[in-house]
């Protein structure tokens, strides 16, 4: 059993490490503030292979793995959530092809999506309880030519600045999800609107909005998978989602924490540095073993994918604890540091308002505690 | 010939190192011989305790190319002390090259121990201080202002020609002088020093005018320097810039960095006002106010005017 | 078309490195390694001189048995190969050691037209490296360079000094030194991260070099390395009216003789 990361994981961790510090750091604070799209870094984060990284040599990519992948997010994460959160939209978008498109599909977009030319994004949700329900369901209408999408998807990352989007809509309202079906639509498709911008409480600079289809007509080559196959496509998809969104949060965790740390050993109270009262000792202690824990968790399911072997339980859990723990590191995080801490001028709250962001969306409900369950009844 | 040898180019360095070579001197019972850079240097240092002056160049001399020849000047010797100026401390490392010894760079300080030359320099930019121990003869590089010159003059020593010839190799194509206001920072006893916390070079008007008041010269961090140009680069202090000692140095807006303050921690009194309670400035400091600098700057200069 | 080597040295990353409160003793043993902040530059700007020029860059490190750590990392950031020394003698190594090793190993794997370093290491910070090694090769050595030019075997090197800039030219080969403003240094894309595994690497023994007892034995020992701890009075004021606090420090500056 090896619990080291490999010298190319650590030098691809690194290589994001110097990155985050150099262009991150100094637009942290700004992006949380304006939460404009921030262009040009993605721009250098594609000059950087950042998101064409899993994707393999043949179509641009750089070809690593799973394991690096976290690497490179939950660097990127301690300087900017919101630029690291854009990335694994992106990612899981471009993975959706790489893994369920056809030929044709591949060659016209992971090229593009390699290199960052085009942004991805994945349209999931809806305003109801699950996708393919409710009033606002996205409905695929099957047509001589294709398909008609009618309705709207919630809560799309990426939304406006991606190239193209992995929508998913039922193709038959009758049987809901079960009918559900994944599209690979162009940002330019007729009929396709993005909505206003979401004022979201964290990871700002990240862009969210509603999309609406309205009578959106596709070719039948834009079914991605095949029809009805939308359900176990996005299962899928967002049990790997949930271990790159941990790497999204250990990140942010492990920021804080340094953050903290550092604050506790330079703040003097009573003629001594805060650091040495055992109540703080205690608290630091708790969210660093919380913060190392998560990444062994979310280290060991990123293994699994990149090995090919079954991750989903173990994906599962990963999201379950942070869920759980994440917004408790930072509330420890932030009594650590007191009245400062709370402090807008300090980055703690950016990063509870990051961390909110990343464990709140895409957590339907008791999705991972089900699945963990039936994996051990 | 065994022996201690000082040389700078630095006329005031050059001097400054007479202090510890007279310590040498007498910890030894060698003679104490200074190799000038040209004949008007030769004639100042003569009578600050030497025993000898050499001459080996004049002042178009290329330093660094000296290498070789005061190799063979100093074969003999004991320590060799060198100003730690750039041009000295290439010099110094040739020097010691060819004589196969070992050397320090940048000695807080000198003694005899042992038979052994002990020297105390830092480690990982100012993290560190350590005691380096060097055989005989060993090579030292000293900073500028290290040590204060002698204050007792003597008999002036025989002066004698040594002139030596530079390596031919490289060419000079040009010297230009980077001091450009002519004032010297390091000699300055108090000085306020201004980080990023300014938000435009305007705004260091506020620093300008409670120098007025306080009859402080403006330094500045590493980054006021180099990357916004606000202010000449000979007032940067830090490892890589000025080392200073004034009576009080006042920071304002800037963090505190180790690099930044291993050029001024011998300062007699720091003073930091900073809005960042977290600063490592304020562990560096006497005395602090964790407060804005735009507000509080105007209030201190209106109350040290009164 | 310049054949260019870098040398750069294997240090531990100085803010990992902790000060133990009991005896201010150095806590170095969570340190993570790095290549010598200023050694990066040497490595950049052989990369961009090969760039622009044509030829080649090879990257030349003695270090301890840590060193093999840094070879992917070099590779990424430009060379083509890299050779190494790895050593229990560098642990203790002064700058007359190192240039003795390093002289060694360009004598038995050059000649170089440039020999590139960083002006000092991020730990030692000796800056004696490029001229003794110069001197060792009976190389110019052109220090503390801050901007660089060659065409065909001449070099121009701007220098910046303590009170001057200097330009200076030389024909090749020639040791520089250069400092960190010279260029910034790229952070190595993915591709570049991945392909390093794939560049050659070549060790060189001690023994392969010739190199005696004597010749890895440091004249310069580092003795009683310590913390440093600054002895300051810590006083801060931090009222919310700044008024206050002003009043209070005016009547400290005050006490010392200093208002």
């Amino acid at each position: 059993m090896n619990f080291e990361l490999t010298e190319e994981q650590q030098l691809i961790g690194q290589s994001a490490r110097e990155f985050g510090k150099e262009y991150l750091e100094p637009i942290a604070v700004d992006l949380d503030h304006t939460g404009e799209y921030p262009a040009k870094i993605i721009a250098k984060l594609a000059g950087h292979d950042f998101l064409g990284l899993l994707l393999p040599a043949e179509v641009g990519g750089a070809g690593a793995g799973f394991a690096s992948y976290v690497e490179v997010i939950e660097n990127l994460s301690r300087y900017s959530a919101a630029v690291a959160s854009i990335v694994n939209n992106h990612t899981i978008a471009a993975l959706a092809l790489e893994l369920y498109g056809s030929p044709e599909q591949k060659k016209t977009y992971l090229p593009k999506l390699a290199k960052g030319e085009t942004l991805g994004s994945l349209a999931l949700f809806e305003s109801g309880p699950t996708p393919g329900v409710g009033p606002d369901a996205l409905t695929a209408v099957k047509h001589a030519e294709g398909w008609v999408l009618n309705g709207k998807k919630a809560y799309v990352r990426n939304a406006g600045v991606a190239g193209v989007y992995i929508v998913f809509a039922t193709a038959d309202p009758a049987l809901g999800a079960k009918a559900l079906t994944a599209f690979v639509v162009d940002s330019k498709t007729t009929g396709l609107k993005v909505g206003k911008l979401e004022e979201t409480m964290g990871l700002k600079g990240c862009p969210v909005a509603e999309i609406t289809f309205e009578n959106v007509v596709l070719p039948e080559t834009a079914v991605l998978g095949t029809v009805n196959q939308g359900q176990a496509i996005a299962a899928k998809l967002l049990s790997i989602f949930y271990v790159a969104e941990a790497a999204q949060t250990v990140g942010i965790g492990q920021a804080a924490v340094e953050h903290a740390a550092a604050y506790a050993k330079q703040r003097v109270q009573f003629g001594k540095p805060v650091a040495v009262l055992q109540a703080v000792q205690t608290m630091l202690a708790e969210v660093a073993t919380d913060v190392h824990l998560a990444r062994l968790g979310l280290q060991n399911a990123a293994l699994l994918i990149e090995e090919g072997k079954p991750f989903e339980v173990e994906a599962a859990m990963i999201r379950s604890f942070l869920v759980r723990l994440g917004p408790k590191m930072m509330l420890d995080t932030c009594q650590v540091e007191g009245g400062f801490g709370y402090s807008e001028f300090m980055p703690l709250p950016r990063l509870f308002r990051d961390i909110a962001g990343t464990v709140l969306l895409d957590a339907p409900g008791d999705y991972p505690d089900k699945t963990i369950a039936a994996s051990i009844a | 010939m065994a022996g201690i040898f000082i040389f700078s180019e630095d006329r005031a360095l050059a001097a400054q190192l007479l202090t510890p070579a007279l310590e040498l001197k007498a910890a030894l019972g060698e003679p104490l011989t200074v190799l000038a850079l040209d004949a008007a240097q030769a004639t100042e240092l003569s009578t600050l305790g030497a025993d000898k002056v050499l001459v080996v160049g004049d002042s178009a001399t290329w330093i660094e190319g000296l290498g070789e020849p005061l190799a063979a000047l100093v074969a003999h010797a004991s320590v060799v002390l060198v100003g730690g100026t750039l041009r000295g401390k290439h010099l110094a490392a040739d020097v010691a090259a060819r004589l196969k010894t070992g050397m320090t760079t940048d000695a807080k300080a000198v003694r005899i121990a042992g038979g052994k030359l002990v020297a105390t320099r830092i480690l990982y930019a100012g993290l560190a201080v350590c005691d380096e121990e060097l055989p005989l003869p060993a090579v030292v590089t000293i900073r500028a202002r290290t040590f204060l010159a002698p204050t007792t003059t003597t008999a002036a020593a025989p002066i004698e020609q040594a002139v030596a010839k530079a390596d031919a190799r490289v060419t000079v194509e040009s010297v230009t002088p980077t001091s450009t206001a002519g004032v010297d920072i390091t000699a300055a006893s108090r000085l306020i020093a201004v980080g990023r916390g300014f938000r435009a070079k305007d705004d260091l008007k506020l620093a300008e005018d409670l120098g007025k008041v306080l009859g402080a010269e403006l330094a500045c961090t590493r980054g006021i320097a180099e990357d916004e140009h606000w202010l000449p680069i000979e007032r940067y202090i830090g490892i890589s810039g000025q080392t200073v000692k004034p009576e009080l140095y006042l920071a304002v807006g800037l963090s505190g960095q180790v690099q930044h303050m291993v050029g001024c921690r011998e300062s007699k009194t720091i003073v930091a006002i900073n809005n960042d309670e977290r600063s490592p400035i304020f562990e560096a400091a006497d005395y602090g106010i964790v407060g804005d600098l735009y507000e509080v700057l105007p209030l201190l200069t209106a109350a040290l005017r009164k | 078309m310049p054949n260019c080597l870098v040398c750069y040295k294997w240090t531990l990353d100085e803010q990992d490195i902790k000060i133990k409160s009991e005896d201010l003793s150095l806590d170095s043993s969570r340190a993570k390694g790095k290549i010598s902040d200023f050694d990066r530059n040497a490595i950049e700007e052989a990369a961009l001189l090969v760039e622009k020029l044509g030829g080649a860059v090879a990257a030349l490190s003695y270090g301890t048995a840590a060193v093999k750590q840094s070879l992917k990392d070099v590779l990424s950031r430009g060379p083509e190969k890299s050779y190494w020394v790895a050593d229990a003698s560098a642990e203790q190594a002064d700058a007359t050691v190192t240039a003795t090793v390093l002289a060694a190993a360009i004598r038995k794997i050059g000649p170089f037209d440039l020999i590139l370093l960083g002006e000092g290491s991020s730990d030692l910070f000796n800056q004696q490296t490029a001229p003794r090694l110069a001197a060792l090769l009976g190389l110019p050595c052109l220090s503390f360079v801050n901007k660089l030019e060659v065409e065909g075997d001449v070099v121009k090197a701007t220098r910046k000094l303590d009170d001057s800039v200097e330009v200076v030219t030389v024909k090749t080969p020639v040791v520089i030194s250069v400092l960190s403003e010279i260029n910034k240094p790229r952070i190595p894309s993915l591709k570049q991260v991945l392909s390093a595994a794939k560049k050659p690497n070549q060790e060189l023994t001690v023994a392969d070099l010739g190199l005696t007892p004597e010749d890895l034995a440091p004249k310069a020992v580092r003795k009683s390395v310590k913390g440093f701890v600054m002895q300051r009075k810590n006083i801060i004021f931090k009222e919310t009216a700044a008024a206050a606090n002003v009043a209070k420090l005016k009547e400290s500056l005050a006490s010392l003789g200093l208002s």
